[in-house]
């Protein structure tokens, strides 16, 4: 199973070389749903792959399931509801703890008790970030309880549709874009290609296949704010924290925040996907030795 | 620097002998007018007159603000502290043979803050600059903006507003709602079409639904505590709007939102009916108040506002979830602002609480929108990761 993680590609393209060598024949089904009603310009994205992409257009199956499965519309309306909500009372709960965590690690205090006072505000911050994906599950298993896929006549044909693109693919690239949208689509058109097809993905692509997506933005209208765990990922790579853009988005400078970044998704290494970055997964999922990952001091290491 | 450099350029012209009016026409087109110098400014005026003075409402400086006359010349000048990241909002009053002139734009000074009672020239300090948000970005995929009008019971007549829809306004998403008031004077004076087109394009903001509403008659009584005005708002026009479009149903996804006296619609509305509204957008409120007795100093006008406010102080309690509150630093209202913060964040509200170098004026109200709607309804810029 090869899967290589790329940086961002706006500024600098190295999908179609990385395609490439991955997949030098053959149709390349690609995602660009991230790019949500711009889905379908993907000239650019064509030319990159040299004329072999087959976009799988997920964002416009997600658009015409929710007009010609009027239940599962309702539903799945519903079940956003309840994620807004949810996200409203992780982030209140969320934004506390880290004030707390940030606070103790800057307060001066004897080596021992200043250590085991910063780790058990951690674990309190990890607690909310476990309580909240556990309530994800429990609403996608509502969701799924109230309206299986399954069950769908438009779901099951955009799925039979897509497993066939993905059947006829000698690779498959995803794009960037938003991330909630991509996992959206992955999710609901059950895309999982064979383990002999290479997946190469970048930005919100890559952080679609770790086993936890984390959101994050100090450069927002609302200046530094705590980054905040969004949904689970297809888990194709495992232990990881994907940080495409981590200079342009993060205050990678105050330590304190880096510090606390890597302590809160330990054993998870957050991996710097910044432009031109390329990282191949193990055959396990696993991330190379000589991959740039964040540090508790906020500098980048391999 | 130099001691010469460190000079104001107007101390340099004075110190030039003799002063003539082709050097004063000189200087002025050199360096218009006002003078920006570090955290100096300094006013230029020129004509005959017995007294020239600027007129402002900026707490802390002298207001009148006399200028000197500069012997043998037709010019006037003073120079005062500005800091910087200042925008001030002004006018001159001249005095010529015991008749005196008010609210004369500055000739020499082109640009003028626009707003209902006209225009006022401004200048900004160094620092300030107008947020490029505000202004039209072709990129940006336009909203529309409806007019529409409610049959009100409440205050016994058709009511007109205007309704923001984003661009690419769908059913199968469920938008917040905003309602404003002062909704008119907002799409007029702040460019609020042009800011929600941006905010929402740059993904910092949320795509909403704004509802422009307008004071139906005596704008001072309307939104001054006023049971019809908050009636129509929370059981007239937010249940139509929802009833007909894609809106959050929870007061998580309402806010409402004024400006001065449209602030305290804003309060009074939201304190009548606590469960409608989740947020409260509140810029320049004029919750005006007394500790003791009942001498506010704002007149008639204000002693609804004053037994309102006072007697929340009283008694506070939650009318929301979370409150934006911004006030100008140089404006009268900037104390009693300072201490309803705190009332509010006591009453368990979560407040935000932003301080300006501004006064009690639409721009200044313009230039906090983007700080404000993207704290109670933040878009999906974390999400984006191209």
């Amino acid at each position: 199973m090869r899967t290589v993680l790329l940086g961002p590609q706006r500024f600098l393209t190295t999908a179609g070389t990385v395609v490439r060598s991955v997949a030098p024949e053959g149709p390349v089904a690609t995602v660009t749903a991230g790019w949500e009603d711009r889905e379908s310009a993907d000239g650019e994205l064509d030319e990159v792959m040299e004329g072999r992409s087959r976009n799988l257009h997920l964002y416009g199956r997600l658009s015409d399931v929710l007009v010609s499965d009027e239940h599962f519309a309702t539903e799945a309306l519903a079940h956003r509801d309840a994620m807004d909500e949810l996200a409203g009372l992780y982030s209140l709960r969320l934004q506390r703890a880290l004030d707390s965590v940030y606070a103790v690690a800057r307060r001066p205090a004897r080596p021992a008790v200043a250590e085991a006072a910063f780790a058990d505000a951690v674990r309190g911050v990890r607690d909310i970030d476990d309580w909240y994906l556990r309530t994800v599950d429990q609403l996608y298993g509502e969701l799924e309880a109230a309206a299986s896929p399954e069950a769908s006549e438009p779901i099951a044909r955009h799925r039979h549709e897509v497993a066939q693109l993905l059947g006829d693919a000698a690779a498959l690239a995803i794009a960037g874009g938003h991330v909630g949208i991509l996992l959206r689509c992955l999710r609901l058109f059950a895309v999982d290609p064979r383990p002999e097809v290479p997946v190469v993905a970048w930005s919100a692509g890559a952080m679609a296949m770790t086993e936890r997506v984390v959101l994050y933005n100090d450069r927002g209208p609302q200046g530094v704010q705590g980054a905040e765990v969004w949904d689970r990922g297809t888990g194709r790579v495992r232990n990881v924290v994907a940080m495409p853009h981590a200079r342009r988005r993060l205050r990678l400078d105050d330590a304190v925040h880096a510090r606390v970044f890597v302590r809160r998704f330990e054993p998870a290494v957050c991996l710097l996907l910044d432009d031109g970055t390329q990282v191949e997964i193990g055959a396990d999922g696993s991330v190379p030795e000589d991959a740039r990952v964040l540090t508790e001091t906020g500098a980048a290491a391999s | 620097m130099s001691r010469a450099a460190s000079k104001l350029a107007i101390n340099r012209l004075l110190d030039r002998k003799p002063l003539d009016g082709a050097a004063i026409d000189r200087f002025i087109e050199r360096h218009g007018a006002p003078i920006i110098e570090g955290s100096r400014a300094t006013f230029l005026w020129r004509g005959h007159a017995d007294e020239v003075s600027v007129r402002h409402r900026v707490v802390g400086l002298p207001d009148p603000l006399r200028l000197r006359h500069v012997k043998d010349t037709d010019l006037w000048y003073v120079s005062t502290d500005i800091p910087e990241g200042s925008r001030i909002e002004y006018s001159f009053e001249i005095t010529r043979d015991d008749h005196t002139e008010s609210f004369v734009n500055d000739p020499l000074n082109p640009k003028l803050a626009h707003g209902p009672f006209g225009a006022s020239s401004v200048f900004a300090a160094a620092g300030y600059q107008v947020p490029d948000w505000t202004l039209h970005d072709p990129e940006a995929r336009p909203g529309e903006v409806i007019e529409r009008s409610i049959a009100s019971k409440a205050l016994r007549r058709q009511v007109g507003y205007h309704l923001y829809l984003p661009a690419r306004f769908r059913a199968v998403v469920r938008y917040p709602l905003i309602v404003v008031h002062d909704g008119l004077d907002y799409l007029k004076y702040t460019s609020a079409k042009t800011v929600l087109d941006n905010l929402i394009h740059r993904n910092e903001i949320a795509e909403m639904v704004v509802a422009f509403v307008s004071p139906v008659g005596d704008r001072l009584v309307e939104y001054a505590n006023h049971a019809p005005h908050a009636r129509f708002i929370a059981r007239e026009l937010v249940p139509e709007l929802t009833a007909e479009l894609p809106l959050l149903d929870s007061p998580v996804g309402r806010t409402l939102m004024g400006s001065s006296f449209g602030g305290v619609a804003s309060v009074s509305t939201a304190a009548r009916y606590p469960d409608v509204f989740g947020s409260l957008l509140l810029e320049s409120p004029s919750l005006v108040f007394t500790d003791i007795g009942q001498d506010h100093g704002g007149g008639p006008v204000f002693d609804p506002v004053v037994k309102f406010v006072n007697r929340y102080r009283a008694r506070p309690r939650r009318i929301a979830d979370r409150i934006y509150l911004t006030c100008g630093m140089y404006e009268p209202l900037i104390t009693p602002n300072r201490s309803m913060e705190t009332v509010f964040r006591q009453a368990g509200m979560e407040v935000r609480y932003v301080e300006a170098r501004d006064g009690h004026n639409w721009e200044n109200w313009r230039d906090r929108l983007r700080d404000g709607l993207a704290w109670l309804h933040p878009g999906d810029q974390k999400f984006v990761y191209e």
